[in-house]
């Protein structure tokens, strides 16, 4: 279904159940999914995910709040969810506050091109087709391969009985590559990927030989003592740590618990003048891949998060702007499987600098480490500090005099994220989207950066020294 | 518990599969589920959802791969297009596949499985339910500052799962799955927070059972103690970073089984399927049968049979029934978790735990209960037995490195052991570790007294990522010479 025959339906649902005061969410995503691994390719699927969230506000003032959903994409089932709710919501609770689900006169934005027909169209065989030349560099290359050829396309409606009814439809692209020493039992490993609503713009080709590359680069690894290094992070680590950031820091409720950085610092700097964060759903580019309005059918706006250091902006969806008094962002996401409520961002883009390549930031480190990728970061060990905790994964070599010396096993940090970003002191021109990772939201568009003195407090082990 | 499924249409893409010349073997899936979810937060209600999501998916083996498609029309016309639609990925993917998939052969499983209730939670009145988290949330914010936020939940699940295969399987299985918990938090004036959950963090304890065990939860006789404990430890000091023995509460165990045990034992993970997610595993097959995973007190077992644990089932999602298998025995690793296909791939018998999270996912290796079997004596024993070191409790993070040996934990409070008492108070405990040294430096197990069963119902795996109910029974137990710090200070 398109997003305007799903805003069809949800308008003849909500007419049909009858009920005053009804927000209709509504999402179908069909995924074909190429998951290949061992060098062969053998996990392959076709996903139909349809989804319904239905909200109503009950009770004699219409604010008393409860949810249903059901996965079926007719009247009957839309209307019998609505009922669901209704029938709940006069046992819940009023929200005070509540100001009604969105009206039809709130603003609507620009629409960002998020469609490819090529990705929309693609099958089974023609996945299988692009996998296979992968699958045959790497093995010829001696190695093993792994990774996952995704395309998606997702189509979304929210009407609401205050006369709001906005769709989208929008496609995605992501391929992610892995060569590997050994198929599973760890040893070198290089990655490549790359997201695109386009799957024709994908540079398969590419980004396989980026992967072997890094691999043959990364055998032999050897040990470094933990401490504190000079670190250049590519664009996939960036993003893992600026996802979690914006996790612990960025979303409303966080603030609101009072464990985000960002209470009662707006106006404040919380990290180096270098460092710019905007939430930018709305960026036209080739990354972008956000829809333009969240589960509420708000219209998404671009929100400074940090500017040149200094905190400015919060994430908020509509229930958490009215407690702060402030309108909301657009931040309300979109029903994901695990939950149906939630604030967050969904395209963060950090400013870039004036190093011309990832090259020119090592050349700037005596003695340091180059880190590919980040694995298992978790940024709950001190969230009011952003101190996070995780591992180097697929390639992780050491910088000796402005040039890679040697690969090193995987390394642990903990560390601050934003006082490790007020020592940053390089940034890439080029940035890269990096498709979120906890959910099917967007992608976050970040440079390689040149982080002074960030902390490693250990050294993995390998398999042979357990 | 009886449930309808569309059988007409289940069976139609069952024969839609046999017919195909180039099938080795299938199965049709029919998932029906409903969800209940209640978050209560500062006094008001956050959300109240229901849901009801009903498929089916298709998983075929073709002439050399898998193929696997799904749907929510359950029309005949909606199952029979779903296993035409797997029959087409399968043949694509066999064009280009290098090996042919051995799949064993296994005997028809049928029959039926449902979860022992008392009190079916979709019976209990709305309001009660709500009421069960808004008293708590209330309690804990009235004890005022410098508490700041507090919240509770409460999340039910009835899934109705029917199983058909070529090979003459029909299972149907019906499972009642729920959580609850709170947690509160503290800020002082300087902007430090400090939290404290009840019974676990991540939406409390989780469980396949009824309404029953919120009435024993007792969520209300624990805000008084959450509360205080989240005040004093903005007050308390760090936890001093050193070499030193660790006691660790029993749901911290079963984390720690999870992540260093349940995991590096996933058999796709060791092969290296799961790469495009979370990674491999040090547990490689030249290990198996000799390689000293613990001390000679560790024993970790799998099984799908405890009662009430969310990894309990009749049959697993290829028709193996449920079961209890040893992975490590007297600290020696002995086997994996694993499915039809990688067993056989070492020349085993599977051990039964290929689960999907709904319909629209294929089945992967799952915990099920993954459990560290008890010792002796109670926690106040392990206590008053060590001289110096550190009681942790309740986990606040958890780092795992690719291959699942190098970790890093961090709680939300502890206590220090000196003289066998337990003194004072520490904040933002972290320790660290490597797997096998850990397990092997385990020296005290408390007895089945003390052991609990916990459930994870948000154990991430997959690609696309799949959420799943697993569970691990554990007991307190103590660890020799583990590096300890605070999450500020280590390193």
């Amino acid at each position: 279904m398109t997003g305007d025959e799903l805003l069809s339906l949800a308008r003849d649902a909500m007419a049909a159940a009858g009920e005053a005061e009804v927000e209709v969410t509504m999402k179908s995503t069909k995924r074909g999914f190429a998951r290949f691994a061992m060098g062969d390719l053998g996990q392959h699927m076709e996903l139909s995910e349809p989804q319904v969230l239905v909200r109503v506000a009950g009770g004699a003032r219409r604010t008393r709040v409860a949810a249903a959903s059901t996965n079926h994409l007719d009247t009957v089932s839309i209307v019998g969810a609505i009922h669901s709710a209704a029938k709940a919501s006069v046992e819940v609770p009023e929200t005070e506050g509540f100001g009604g689900f969105t009206r039809g006169d709130e603003p609507e934005g620009e629409r960002p091109t998020r469609y490819a027909d090529s990705t929309a169209r693609m099958d089974a065989e023609a996945r299988a087709d692009r996998v296979a030349p992968v699958l045959d560099g790497i093995a010829k290359a001696g190695l093993v391969g792994a990774g996952a050829l995704e395309t998606r396309l997702t189509s979304l409606a929210v009407a609401t009985t205050r006369g709001r009814a906005v769709s989208h439809d929008g496609t995605t692209a992501q391929l992610k590559v892995w060569a590997l020493e050994t198929p599973g039992a760890g040893g070198a490993a290089g990655f490549g990927g790359q997201t695109h609503r386009d799957v024709t713009a994908l540079d398969v080709g590419a980004e396989t030989e980026r992967a072997i590359r890094l691999c043959r680069l990364g055998k032999g690894p050897t040990s470094l003592a933990e401490g504190r290094y000079d670190v250049v992070m590519e664009p996939a680590a960036v993003a893992e740590l600026v996802e979690w950031l914006a996790s612990i820091a960025f979303g409303a409720p966080a603030v609101e618990q009072g464990t985000s950085v960002m209470r009662g610092r707006i106006g404040e700097c919380v990290t180096g003048d270098a460092i710019t964060m905007t939430e930018d759903p709305l960026d036209d580019g080739p990354a972008g891949l956000a829809a333009p309005f969240d589960r509420e059918g708000v219209w998404r706006r671009k929100v400074p998060l940090i500017e040149r250091g200094v905190a400015r902006g919060i994430l908020y969806d509509r229930a958490a702007a009215a407690r702060a008094g402030a309108t909301s962002t657009g931040s309300a996401l979109l029903p994901d499987g695990v939950s149906e409520v939630g604030v967050g961002a969904s395209a963060i883009t950090m400013d870039g600098g004036a190093a011309g390549s990832v090259d020119d930031l090592i050349a700037g480190v005596t003695r340091g480490l180059y880190v590919c990728r980040l694995h298992y970061v978790n940024g709950f060990l001190d969230p009011r500090h952003t101190v996070m905790t995780g591992l180097t994964r697929d390639g992780c070599f050491l910088i000796e005099n402005g040039k890679l010396s040697r690969p090193v096993g995987n390394m642990r940090f903990t560390d601050s994220f934003l006082d490790g970003l007020a020592r940053v002191d390089g940034m890439t021109r080029e940035r890269r989207a990096v498709p979120t990772a906890w959910s099917d939201a967007g992608a976050h568009v970040v440079p390689a950066i040149r982080m002074r003195g960030f902390r490693f407090t250990g050294a993995s082990q390998s398999a042979v020294s357990a | 518990m009886t449930f309808a499924s569309p059988d007409a249409s289940l069976r139609a893409a069952l024969a839609e599969l046999a017919r195909a010349p180039d099938v080795r073997y299938g199965e049709v899936h029919f998932v029906d589920e409903t969800t209940e979810r209640f978050v209560f937060r500062d006094g008001r209600a956050e959300e109240v959802t229901r849901g009801v999501h009903t498929g089916a998916s298709v998983r075929v083996l073709g002439s050399k791969t898998w193929g696997f498609a799904c749907t929510a029309d359950l029309t005949l016309a909606g199952l029979v297009g779903a296993a035409r639609e797997a029959l087409a990925v399968a043949r694509a993917s066999s064009r280009v596949a290098r090996t042919t998939v051995v799949f064993p052969p296994a005997e028809a499983a049928v029959g039926t499985y449902e979860t022992p209730v008392v009190v079916d939670p979709f019976t209990v009145p709305l309001a009660d339910k709500l009421a069960t988290l808004e008293a708590p949330v209330r309690a804990l914010l009235a004890t005022g500052k410098p508490i700041q936020s507090a919240e509770a939940s409460m999340e039910w699940t009835r899934l109705h799962k029917r199983m058909l295969s070529t090979e003459g399987s029909d299972t149907s299985q019906s499972f009642t799955y729920g959580s609850c918990g709170m947690q509160v938090t503290a800020v002082d004036d300087a902007g430090h927070a400090q939290s404290r959950s009840y019974p676990v963090w991540v939406g409390g304890n989780a469980f396949q059972a009824g309404y029953e065990r919120i009435l024993a939860l007792d969520l209300m006789g624990h805000t008084a103690r959450i509360a205080d404990e989240a005040k004093a430890l903005l007050r308390a000091p760090p936890c001093p970073a050193r070499v030193t023995d660790v006691i660790l509460e029993s749901s911290q165990v079963a984390l720690q089984v999870h992540e260093s045990c349940g995991h590096p034992t996933e058999l796709d993970r060791v092969l290296g399927s799961e790469i495009s997610l979370a990674g491999g595993s040090f547990l490689q097959p030249h290990l198996l049968g000799t390689f000293r995973y613990g001390s000679p007190l560790v024993h970790l077992v799998a099984d799908s049979v405890t009662p009430s644990g969310l990894g309990t089932f009749g049959w697993d999602d290829e028709g193996t029934p449920a079961g209890k298998h040893a992975l490590v025995r007297e600290g020696v690793f002995v086997d994996y978790l694993s499915s039809r296909e990688t067993a056989a791939a070492l020349g085993r018998a599977s051990t039964g735990t290929m689960r999907a999270e709904g319909y629209n996912r294929t089945p992967l290796i799952r915990m099920t209960n993954v459990s560290l079997e008890p010792g002796t004596g109670t926690l106040d024993d392990l206590i008053a037995d060590t001289k110096d070191g550190v009681y942790f409790e309740c986990d606040r993070s958890w780092s795992i490195d690719d291959l699942r040996l190098d970790f890093q934990f961090s709680c939300e409070i502890a206590w220090e052991i000196k003289g066998g008492k337990r003194t004072r108070l520490l904040r933002d405990p972290l320790y660290t570790g490597v797997t096998p040294r850990f397990w092997g430096s385990c020296n005290a197990i408390a007895g089945p007294s003390e052991w609990k069963l916990w459930g994870v119902n948000s154990c991430g795996k997959g690609d696309p990522m799949q959420l799943m109910q697993v569970a691990h029974g554990a007991s307190p137990a103590r660890f020799r010479g583990v590096t300890v710090g605070a999450t500020g200070g280590v390193g």
